[in-house]
């Protein structure tokens, strides 16, 4: 026969088995979230003596990539990359580029925006040589569980936009950037991805970086538009 | 309970005690010249591992082997961490643009900012090891279990590795390769198992950090 005591703590522990078996039935149900957080080394770069106006999207400032499982015994992954990507490039743009103007909108919205915040007006938006506008087009991963191979890898593609200060294209490009993560690093499948983002991350820091002056309308354009040619003062921002 | 732990203990002091180490072949070439005979000095040496191919990296923890060898038989050479290298002089040496040849450091050296980072770095040699070890081979099979009266596994597992790598040595003074070396090591290890698993491993990776390390400090250092 159990007293009443014997029977609540009989209770409390099926309670907290109960609850200890449905933490991880979700959390085996749950995503596989990564959010990609990394400081960049500071880029050693001698800056092109141009003033950039960079538009960075809202999309691309908090870009997100999400998969969703083919199989219901997968879990899907989101993988957050958006607050790394604007470190990054700020990082890099910040260096290749003598002057850097962010913009929250582009030229020819700006007139339609009423509160535009920090945004540079089309009365206040200083001289500026073109604009520049990278964005996210794809995103893939691949994890060992998926290839057989032995490392966690991310791709990223960018489409990179060189306009003239009216929006008039100067050029169009696009880019690639790779990341591996081997699996012998012994992290669990989110840090590896998180370790393959920030590699592949790197790597298109580097090759924005080094490639920009090599495409062939960038290099014109930038024997055009020499700061030390036509100074920025002589139609600048009041 | 008293005497299941002192078997426990004397199971693992066994165990440890047969933990023996497999054979490794070890073949090492070298080709060196302009050897630096009073050593590299106040001057520093970068170790880089390759990591361009698409099927294999240079191992992190190899490169960081071979570093920590020849630092802990001379004291005196200074050897910048390749991390640390990497960060500094982010993004040209990065997979994608780390100079494959020492005429690229030439280009590298035409941009102000480089050749101010590198003059203050001081580096005199820079090394790229290139290479991994891979498992080659492996055969066996092992099944362990858990039960009231306690945990045991039996079986047999046995593997060989194989490493390959290069060491290519560029001297910053006249922007030109100084030396190669070459080591290519081999090696079974097994795994029998009654009750307790006895790993019998062959250290074929540690062999070829040796085999490089060794080398590498007899170019670098005056003491050897």
């Amino acid at each position: 026969m159990l007293d009443s005591t014997t029977i609540a703590s009989k209770m409390a522990q099926l309670r907290g088995l109960f609850v200890l078996s449905l933490s991880l039935l979700l959390s085996a149900c749950g995503a596989n979230q990564v959010v990609v957080q990394s400081q960049f080394p500071k880029p050693v770069l001698d800056p092109l003596p141009v003033k950039v106006g960079v538009f960075l999207s809202e999309e691309f400032k908090t870009h997100t990539f999400v998969d969703d499982p083919a199989e219901r015994t997968e879990r899907s992954w989101v993988v957050e990359t958006g607050a790394a990507q604007v470190t990054l490039w700020q990082s890099i743009l910040t260096h290749l580029f003598e002057q850097v103007v962010y913009l929250d909108a582009l030229p020819e919205n700006l007139d339609e925006e009423e509160d535009v915040g920090s945004t540079e007006s089309s009365a206040e938006l200083p001289r500026i040589d073109a604009i520049l506008i990278p964005t996210i087009a794809d995103l893939q991963y691949a994890i060992p569980a998926q290839t057989n191979s032995k490392v966690y890898e991310i791709w990223l593609k960018y489409d990179v936009t060189l306009n003239n200060p009216d929006m008039s294209p100067i050029s169009e490009w696009s880019m690639t950037a790779y990341g591996k993560t081997p699996e012998a690093f012994m992290l669990g499948a989110q840090e590896a991805v998180e370790a393959a983002a920030v590699v592949a991350l790197r790597d298109a820091g580097a090759n924005f970086a080094v490639n920009f002056p090599k495409v062939p309308a960038v290099q014109t354009w930038l024997q055009k538009n020499r700061i030390d040619a036509e100074p920025v003062s002589s139609g600048g921002k009041p | 309970m008293k005497l299941t732990m002192n078997l426990i203990r004397n199971c693992i002091t066994f165990a440890g005690a047969l933990a023996l180490q497999g054979c490794v072949t070890a073949k090492i070439d070298e080709m060196t010249y302009n050897r630096p005979e009073a050593g590299v000095g106040a001057s520093s040496v970068v170790l880089l591992g390759r990591r361009h191919a698409s099927d294999y990296d240079t191992e992190k923890d190899f490169v960081q082997c071979v570093r920590q060898h020849i630092q802990r038989r001379d004291e005196t050479i200074a050897i910048i961490q390749e991390e640390a290298f990497l960060d500094q002089l982010y993004p040209w040496f990065e997979p994608r643009t780390a100079p494959m040849h020492p005429s690229a450091i030439k280009e590298l050296l035409g941009q102000p900012a480089v050749a101010n980072k590198l003059q203050e770095l001081d580096t005199q040699y820079m090394i790229w090891i290139d290479g991994n070890t891979e498992r080659v081979d492996a055969a066996g099979s092992m099944t362990c279990g858990v039960g009231p009266t306690g945990a045991g596994c039996f079986g047999f597992g046995t593997w060989s590795d194989a490493s390959n790598y290069e060491a290519v040595i560029w001297d910053f003074s006249n922007l030109a390769e100084v030396g190669r070396i070459n080591t290519s090591t081999s090696g079974q290890s097994y795994m029998p198992a009654v009750v307790i698993p006895i790993p019998i491993i062959a250290p074929v990776q540690g062999t070829a950090c040796e085999g490089i390390g060794e080398q590498l400090l007899q170019f670098l250092s005056a003491s050897y």
